[in-house]
């Protein structure tokens, strides 16, 4: 605790500012050549909001070490935290994806997209297209011909 | 909306694995379409007639793993002639054409020569998975090529296969840098196997988790088996002939004492009577058990074991279990989810269970959700309340041995008792009925079973009413398959525009015109009518009044199959 850890500043799309460690930063490999080459300056982050940096933050503080470990009890500590982390609304998980992508935050990026493929699972292609605000682009003719090409796709 | 990129869409595809998910997603709209179609690797195929191994690879290139099936599910009844097709040659010969990279390749009920083994494994450098469910054809020379040549392979699985066993060497065959085993079923196998071979390969496969062995493998060379494979976690016992007396006895038993890991038990073809107790410390641990080749497991141990089966969640027995012995499956097994009781085939007139049996186990393993029970007799009291103690059945398969035996008390028909399984159970999508039933039975399907896929029925129903009921009612209906029933050509042309939703349809000896077949044939141009004319009786350009008793029908998007045998007639 007493040695002083590297603190690297950012800054939001809306202009808030961030600080975080170093090791959390170094995780981002899209500003880890920035980090690296001692960059002090606040490193801009255009297409991330300040709400959705601050969950970004919270998720790799909680995870920096802990994904590695071997010990029972916290990862399964680490696994109900994460689920509460997103128990958010569909919007946020969305920006979420995006920034864990433009970051390049492999855990953050896999466990979100793990989790919209999960709220895929059972649903109707209405629904599908309703959450991710997909409109159907297809003639009715096309629909057609594709659903009577797919059909032996279907079933046990 | 391009919120996502692709590569981010791509990438929330390959946590969608569900057939039925991914199908969605490809209707979603035309992005999502190409998307989806290039990140599939994973591909069934419920009937290989269906559609042709060229139109599934131009649609889905990237194709890595295949599961294909052959012949109609009857011929596990020996009710499908034996040269009727099933031929996976072509399916391999087009993805080596394509440079496909396969990896896994799943077959059931197929042709297999060693020809397409042999290609399999010169055509995929990355190949690693083999599994083959009750194929034929193949010998062990073909297991040979797959041995010496896929280094990366990590399951060879062989259930219920009919194998020519050209007592070769083949698991000599297996590359000395091939380390990647990680399951090894060859239990189906008649011949001797090469013991020093396969200790060899055991102790080059560090992560060997499952291993079935054949009858041929004593249980020395099961005890050197474990002791170098610790990590062992599901096992096929091949003999366990054993003296109590013995050094490998106390070995073995000292050697169990310490292994916690094992999860699933298998085999035991040959048993002697009192060396059961070795692997006693075993069972506490078990999720699985299958004891349906292990006749000769004695009775007095079986209960002795079960008892100690705390966690078992699958349980195959064959039917000498007894009531008796399910009763204390129910006291001890609370965690049972599957059950399968096989008919042992012996006519030993004590080997046999009823409904006392399933009663209890429906009361005592309230998880159960998955059944085939072979049994002597069966009541509609007993269905009704097995209806209410387990709600929860997606599987349920019930054969009276004699098909046609009425409710073992009131001697009524059994539409009561299955009737209050279909109502009760919500979620049930494979049935299997028998025992006497009228057409009550079918209203009660199709009124109520919604969620149904697959339905077998043989020396049931009245009339046309009774498959009328079951083809009108149940959305879902996938496969019906229907043996010996009174059905003909009204019950068949009813509703023939249902087939287009459904894979396929198979009659066998019930009362359908070759008139019947060549109006069904006519009115529906996408469904292959094959008729199977197996001893010759009919006349293809006869008249239209002969029975049919053999009928296959199916829905397909390639037209008549080419590689029909000259007793099956595609109309």
């Amino acid at each position: 605790m007493s040695s002083k850890k590297k603190v690297i500043t950012l800054r939001s799309s809306d202009g808030e500012i961030f600080e975080v460690e170093e090791a959390v930063a170094l995780e981002w490999l899209t500003i880890k050549p920035l980090v690296e080459s001692g960059c002090t300056d606040a490193i801009p982050l255009p297409q991330v909001t300040g709400n959705i940096l601050a969950k970004v933050i919270e998720y790799c503080k909680k995870h920096i070490g802990a994904s590695e470990s071997e010990d029972r009890k916290i990862l399964y500590e680490l696994e109900s935290w994460d689920a509460d982390f997103i128990k958010v609304d569909q919007g946020t998980l969305f920006d979420l994806i995006r920034a864990a992508d433009y970051l390049t935050i492999k855990t953050l990026f896999e466990f979100t997209c793990q989790t919209v493929a999960d709220t895929i699972k059972h649903k109707t292609i209405e629904e599908v297209r309703h959450i991710f605000r997909e409109s159907n682009d297809f003639t009715p003719e096309e629909e057609k011909e594709i659903r009577g090409k797919s059909w032996w796709l279907q079933g046990l | 909306m391009n919120y996502f990129p692709d590569e981010v869409i791509e990438h929330v595809f390959h946590f969608v694995n569900s057939n039925k998910d991914r199908n969605s997603i490809s209707l979603v709209c035309k992005l999502w379409y190409r998307i989806e179609r290039f990140s599939r690797s994973s591909v069934l195929v419920g009937n290989c007639y269906a559609i042709s191994p060229e139109r599934v690879i131009a649609r889905f290139p990237c194709l890595k793993s295949l599961f294909l099936k052959g012949k109609p599910h009857f011929a596990d009844f020996n009710l499908v002639p034996e040269d009727w097709g099933g031929y996976v040659y072509p399916w391999i010969k087009c993805l080596e054409k394509n440079r496909s990279k396969l990896e896994e390749l799943r077959l059931k009920r197929m042709i297999v020569t060693d020809d397409s083994l042999e290609l399999i494994a010169k055509s995929f450098s990355n190949f690693k998975s083999l599994v083959l469910v009750s194929c034929e054809r193949f010998t062990t020379d073909g297991l040979a090529a797959i041995a010496a040549n896929c280094r990366y392979l990590r399951e060879l699985d062989l259930q219920e296969n009919e194998i020519e066993d050209h007592r070769g060497q083949w698991l000599n065959c297996f590359s000395e840098c091939c380390t990647s085993l990680v399951a090894l079923n060859f239990a189906c196998l008649k011949g001797d196997i090469n013991l020093a071979a396969l200790e060899r390969l055991v102790a080059r496969s560090p992560n060997l988790k499952s291993l079935k062995l054949n009858r041929t493998v004593p249980v020395e060379t099961l005890h050197r088996i474990l002791v170098q494979a610790p990590q062992l976690v599901d096992i096929g016992v091949g003999s366990f002939v054993c003296d109590p007396e013995s050094e490998t006895f106390f070995k073995l038993t000292a050697l169990l004492q310490k292994r916690q890991s094992v999860r699933s038990l298998s085999g035991f073809f040959e048993m002697t009577l009192y060396s059961v107790p070795a692997i006693y410390p075993v069972f506490p641990n078990l999720i699985s058990l299958n004891l349906s080749y292990a006749p000769a497991f004695p009775g007095e141990e079986l209960i002795k074991i079960l008892q100690l089966c705390r966690k078992l969640q699958k349980l195959w027995v064959l039917n000498c279990i007894g009531d008796k012995g399910l009763k204390i499956v129910a006291h001890s097994c609370k965690e049972l989810q599957e059950l399968r009781v096989f008919p042992s085939g012996d006519g030993d007139g004590n080997a046999t269970v009823t409904e006392e049996g399933l009663v209890a186990i429906s009361s005592g393993c309230p998880k159960l959700n998955s059944l085939l029970y072979f049994c002597e007799q069966m009541t509609n009291a007993a269905l009704i309340t097995v209806a209410r103690n387990c709600p929860n059945f997606i599987r349920f398969r019930l054969c009276i041995l004699d098909p046609t035996k009425p409710d073992a008390t009131t001697l009524k028909p059994l539409d009561e008792g299955f009737g209050a399984i279909v109502q009760a159970c919500k979620g049930l999508r494979r049935l299997s009925i028998s025992g006497r039933l009228t057409d009550q039975v079918f209203q009660y399907i199709g009124m109520h079973a919604k969620n149904l896929e697959m339905l077998s029925v043989a020396f049931a129903g009245d009339s046309d009413k009774g498959m009328l009921h079951v083809l009108n009612g149940c959305e879902k209906l996938n496969k019906l398959e229907i043996w010996n029933c009174p059905y003909g050509d009204g019950a068949l042309l009813n509703n023939v525009r249902k087939y287009e939703t459904m894979r396929s349809l198979w009659m066998s000896s019930c009362n359908v015109s070759m008139g019947g077949c060549r109006m069904l044939a006519k009115s529906m141009p996408q469904l292959n009518v094959e008729v199977i004319n197996e001893y010759g009786f009919l006349n293809r350009d006869g008249d239209d009044g002969q029975l049919v008793d053999k009928l296959f029908v199916y829905r397909t998007l390639v037209g008549p199959r080419m590689d029909a045998p000259d007793f099956v007639w595609t109309l």
